[in-house]
């Protein structure tokens, strides 16, 4: 997912947008930036100062800044919830944990190695079972016994799932073990930097009513979730994007900018 | 309604049992010895070297590569090793490390330094010292080093000389060996006086070092016997009775006794042509470290004619050596350590089988126990106990003619190791055995 | 490009084209000795003219061949540099010296061994400790290893061609550490990637060269009128191995990496062999004692009856200390290659002491791989970001 947010210099939030990523991320950008200025009735020369980030922030051309989405998730979070201590964002791709202080990330550890420990698990898992990712949280809730999902492995999950429908087992109950399955692991990544409350669930998957509830019970403590848990890390980078102009503002500087221009992106300029 | 009890296709020897009741008696005894104000130590897998040092001491030792196996297949390895997660150590780590280190952080972290409650067969007890070994691989003795942040104990690293097998018959090479052997030891025998505040009886030490030496002879003939056909002893009894002879659990002369007894066991089922299985219809060899928690599996191989005869080199007596006209009992220990691995290195050397220490042991397995096939289960967090099994079966195949099965496991993941897999893949690899069983005939060989 | 390539380009002409000093004296008549570890005392290579050349790995070369003898969760950085001998990569040498350091370092050399056929093979066994007899026995070893090379060459290694063979390679180490000098000030006048560079070109050229490389480049470096743009990061990086520009580049992006403390880094020049009666002591001395690689068994308290953690950490880790100061350095990061056992164990333990000093620090880990730059750069900056405010 592509997401965009523009905020104005008192912090209120002009527009945002979430389109679907595809490899040509430079074309993307574009594109989502002129929705998201549409929607805000602004052009592309009224942006101050624009910071980018995730994984194709290299590939935004009008970016002033880049920032790693650790920092500006940390960011994001906390201006939601200004006593957040400890985030967990789990993505389509990977999952981060995040230490936070004064609103400010203080250390962190990412999972993007493998699958099982992000949302993927659950998307494969879903196509599986024949169900829509949408719907897996709330059937999961309905859940009455505990299966454990032995394997480590996405694929072997897959076939571990199926060999337990086959046996009879419940989708609902097989469904709360894949969800458990998917806490544990992002719980054993939260632990090594040690759980301190508030604690914020965010990303994609902090939308599915299951996973709030297996994370909960994974951490033995509560989890605040935002109202738009895919925005964070857009979010954040706004706030960082305005905090950085309204300094060199402050300061009487001027800061470096790119050209304000939004050109169709060839895949190889 | 009358539950039929299943029989058991591997016929367990009798000898078997007593001596594997050895192991629990260890950790027992480890907890009774801290209760009681007595030293007891934890250890590492050290081959011979620093164990008798300890025995003659009695200075109880546990040992927790052996309890990372127990609390594996009794199923409480999880909690430790998330534990260990959370400290920061790496996850591609040792599983025996991982949950030791987990295992540490919960007794001296959490509870202040008392054994935790839930830990299987009565825990590991808070140490005197840690004795670590450098034989095998890196991690042996880096992990007491890092439990060094959770306990204040002193750790005394055993060094183990690992030589080329060209290189050890350079003139002069095997005596420098044992010279550094001899040396660290005596050192060793002083520090551990330093730390019990009692000084070593080097009567007792002498008596100690031959009956080690004397058990483990009996222990290589037992596994000599096994050469018979039929088999007349399975690779889980082998496992089951190790103990007393690799790290010398329980009382020394019993173990020896109960040696004879197996002894004259086996010796009889020879003489009665007496396979273990009902039906051998193929010998397998089986490399490295078994499956601890799912040894039923083998049962299952049984059923299908699967003999295991013969194992795991790392956990065989070293072939006996004439150390009659050594009167230094700390040379005889040095000599009798060193020899369990450089006692194939001649062979091997003639062979041109350079490819590692562990792996020469194989072909000599495969062409004296006469086996149809190896059975490789190389581990994902214990890189040294696998990374010579490839070789093993290239070296197997292209010598020998004798093929070999893969199958993946880990020594405390135990969902990585997947029985009904492994049972799928039996059948095709028996017509596997049966047709290299022909091209052993046609090119000669007697098996 | 320049029609006489000296210093910094000469390193940057070597790094890209490693093997084609060894090719060019192997053609000459010299012979080439290959070795893939620090380890290796070299000295005993060059005092009978034989031409060492370290077996480094390549990130970029996929690795394919290596799957029949190494499994995957293996070293990634023994595993590509046995790919690449087995793709005869280093079918210039005469030879292999192999050593004991890591688990990885024993089992590769025996697969190496089997299936390659070079003239001359040793490989030499290393204690884990430094206790008095360890350092006897590694001596022996390296009497060992003599006989083989006098076997090999049919010279005599005498006590004064290997005096000499030391004082070059101490020269060398001198003026690393000379170098290393030049990153000091703020902006450093030498980056990271340029290190890496020069010294990876050092593995690929006979001492006497690597020398003469290195009065090059100081000089030209010292005369910089314009240095590198200052970053307001100066890192330390500890790691076994890191001896990749590509790698190197994605933590200088943002920051000047101004210690690298790895093989590839400054780990085989920090300190100089002792001229000692039988040169052989001095050797054993240094390469033991004196390398600190983590799979040398350090502690304070050698067999002594208390432990105290803090001056355990303190004789693991206390050179970092004066680093960490000299080179005011405000991160450290611990770049674990995956699987290495050694460098894994020590990392909780080195947080500890970073901890006490006050030097921010962090664990990111890689593969050896292209694939493992994205995410790295990822964390790198992350981490960068947190210790900049």
């Amino acid at each position: 997912m592509t997401k965009v947010v523009l905020m104005d210099k008192s912090s209120n939030l002009l527009s945002t947008i979430k389109g679907p990523t595809g490899p040509e991320h430079r074309q993307l950008a574009n594109e989502v930036m002129r929705q998201a200025l549409e929607q805000a009735s602004l052009q592309i020369d009224d942006m101050s100062y624009i910071v980018a980030t995730g994984y194709g922030r290299l590939n935004v051309p009008f970016a002033d800044r880049q920032i790693t989405e650790l920092s500006c998730h940390a960011r994001g979070v906390s201006s939601l919830f200004p006593n957040v201590r400890t985030a967990i964002d789990i993505g389509g791709q990977d999952a981060k944990c995040m230490k936070i202080a004064n609103g400010r990330l203080i250390s962190f550890v990412m999972n993007d190695k493998c699958a099982a420990g992000t949302g993927r698990f659950l998307e494969v898992t879903a196509a599986t079972l024949g169900i829509r990712l949408e719907d897996m949280g709330d059937i999961s809730l309905k859940a009455t016994q505990k299966i454990q999902i032995s394997n480590l492995c996405t694929i072997f999950a897959q076939q571990e799932v199926v060999a337990l429908l086959s046996r009879g087992e419940k989708l609902e109950n097989i469904l709360a073990g894949l969800h458990d399955a998917l806490a544990n692991r992002v719980a054993a990544l939260a632990r090594r930097l040690g759980i301190e409350p508030d604690l914020v669930l965010t990303g994609g998957v902090a939308k599915n009513t299951g996973m709030v509830r297996a994370m909960k019970e994974s951490l033995g403590c509560e989890m605040l979730v935002p109202e738009e848990p895919l925005l964070t890390g857009a979010l954040g980078a706004a706030i960082l994007a305005k905090e950085t102009y309204v300094k060199a503002v402050a300061a009487g500087e001027t800061l470096p900018t790119k050209s304000r221009r939004l050109e169709k992106a060839t895949f190889f300029s | 309604m009358v539950v039929e009890k299943k029989k058991k296709t591997i016929n367990r020897l009798k000898s078997m049992y007593p001596l594997r009741a050895k192991v629990n008696e260890t950790y027992l005894k480890s907890v009774e010895a801290i209760q009681a104000g007595k030293p007891a130590v934890w250890g590492m897998l050290n081959f011979y070297y620093g164990d008798p040092i300890l025995k003659a001491m009695d200075i109880e030792v546990v040992y927790p590569e052996n309890y990372g196996a127990i609390a594996a297949a009794v199923g409480v390895a999880q909690q430790y090793l998330d534990r260990a997660d959370a400290e920061g150590f790496p996850t591609h780590l040792c599983g025996y490390s991982l949950t030791t280190l987990g295992y540490a952080t919960r007794m001296m972290k959490e509870l202040k330094g008392q054994i935790p409650p839930e830990a299987p067969f009565g825990g590991m007890p808070k140490p005197l010292f840690l004795m670590s070994s450098a034989a095998i691989c890196d991690a042996r003795y880096k992990w007491f080093q890092a439990l060094g942040r959770y306990m204040d104990v002193p750790v005394w690293p055993l060094e183990a000389p690992l030589p080329g097998i060209k290189e050890f018959f350079i003139e002069g090479y095997y005596d420098q060996m044992v010279k550094l052997g001899v040396k660290h030891l005596r050192d060793f025998v002083a520090f551990v006086e330093g730390m019990v505040g009692k000084k070593m009886d080097w009567d007792k030490l002498d008596k100690t070092a031959n009956l080690m030496i004397e058990v483990n002879r009996i222990w290589h003939e037992v596994n000599e016997l096994r050469k018979a056909r039929p088999c007349p002893m399975h690779s889980r009894d082998f496992w089951s009775a190790m103990p007393a002879a690799l790290f010398l659990a329980g009382d020394l002369e019993d173990s020896l006794r109960l040696y004879q007894d197996m002894y004259k066991e086996v010796k009889d089922r020879v003489n009665r042509h007496v396979g273990t299985i009902p039906d051998e219809k193929y010998r397998l060899v089986f490399a490295e470290l078994p499956p601890w928690h799912s040894l039923g599996f083998f049962d299952k191989l049984a059923e299908r004619g699967w003999n295991f005869v013969i194992e795991s080199v790392g956990y065989h007596p070293p072939i006996p050596m004439d150390l009659s006209k050594v009167s230094d009992p700390l040379e005889r220990i040095t000599k009798f350590s060193l020899q369990f691995l450089v006692g194939y290195y001649e062979d091997a050397q003639k062979q041109n089988v350079l490819g590692g220490t562990t792996a020469y042991p194989y072909l000599k397995y495969a062409t004296e126990w006469k086996c149809d096939g190896a059975l490789l289960h190389p581990l994902i967090s214990c890189r040294s106990a696998s990374t010579h099994l490839p070789y093993v079966s290239d070296m197997l195949m292209e010598k020998l003619k004798v093929p070999s099965l893969s199958i993946e496991g880990d020594i405390v993941d135990l969902r990585l190791f997947n029985p009904e897999d492994a049972l799928a893949k039996a059948e095709p690899f028996e017509e596997t055995m049966e047709y290299y069983r022909r091209m052993r005939k046609e090119e000669g060989f007697d098996w | 490009m320049s029609e006489e390539n000296k210093g910094l380009s000469k390193a940057q002409a070597i790094y890209l084209n490693r093997s084609q000093r060894a090719r060019e004296l192997k053609a000459a008549g010299k012979k080439i000795i290959g070795y893939p570890c620090v380890y290796v005392p070299l000295e005993m290579l060059t005092a009978l003219d034989l031409v060492p050349y370290q077996t480094c790995g390549d990130i970029k070369e996929p690795v394919t061949e290596a799957d029949r003898a190494l499994p995957h969760s293996f070293c990634p950085i023994m595993r590509n540099c046995l790919d690449c001998a087995l793709k005869n990569k280093n079918d210039f040498l005469d030879g292999m010296v192999t050593i004991h350091s890591s688990d990885p370092q024993e089992k590769t050399a025996r697969v190496w061994e089997s299936y390659t056929n070079y003239p001359y093979f040793h490989f030499i066994d290393m204690p884990i400790t430094v206790r008095p007899e360890a350092l006897e026995y590694f001596k022996s070893q390296l009497n060992d290893f003599r006989k083989t090379l006098e076997a090999f060459t049919g010279k005599k290694l005498s006590a004064d061609k290997l005096e000499a063979a030391i004082k070059s390679h101490n020269r060398q180490r001198t003026l690393v550490r000379e170098l290393y000098e030049l990153t000091k000030p703020s902006p450093p006048l030498i980056s990271g990637t340029e290190m890496v560079q020069v010294l990876k070109a050092l593995t690929s050229l006979p001492v006497v060269e690597g020398n003469a490389l290195l009065t090059e480049t100081i000089s030209e470096v010292k005369n910089r009128t314009a240095g590198h743009e200052k970053k307001s990061a100066r890192l330390l990086i500890w790691s076994s191995t890191l001896d990749d520009t590509d790698i190197m580049q994605v933590f200088e992006a943002k920051a000047n990496v101004v210690m690298n403390e790895s093989c590839g880094g400054i780990r085989a020049y920090r300190s100089g062999v002792e001229f000692t009666a039988d040169p052989l002591e001095g050797l054993a001395n240094y390469y033991l004692n004196e390398i600190t690689c983590a799979r040398t068994f350090r502690q304070a308290t050698l067999g002594e009856t208390r432990k105290d953690y803090a001056r355990d950490l303190q004789s693991r880790f206390g050179y970092l200390k004066g680093i960490i100061k000299e080179w005011k350095i405000n991160g450290a990061i611990m770049l674990l290659v995956r699987y290495c056992d050694p460098f894994a164990f020590e990392m909780p333990s080195l947080k500890d002491y970073f901890d006490s000093l006050g030097a921010p620090s962090t664990y990111i880990e890689y593969d050896y791989t292209t694939g493992a730059l994205a995410p790295l750069r990822t964390r790198v900056e992350a981490f960068l970001e947190t210790i900049s405010q």
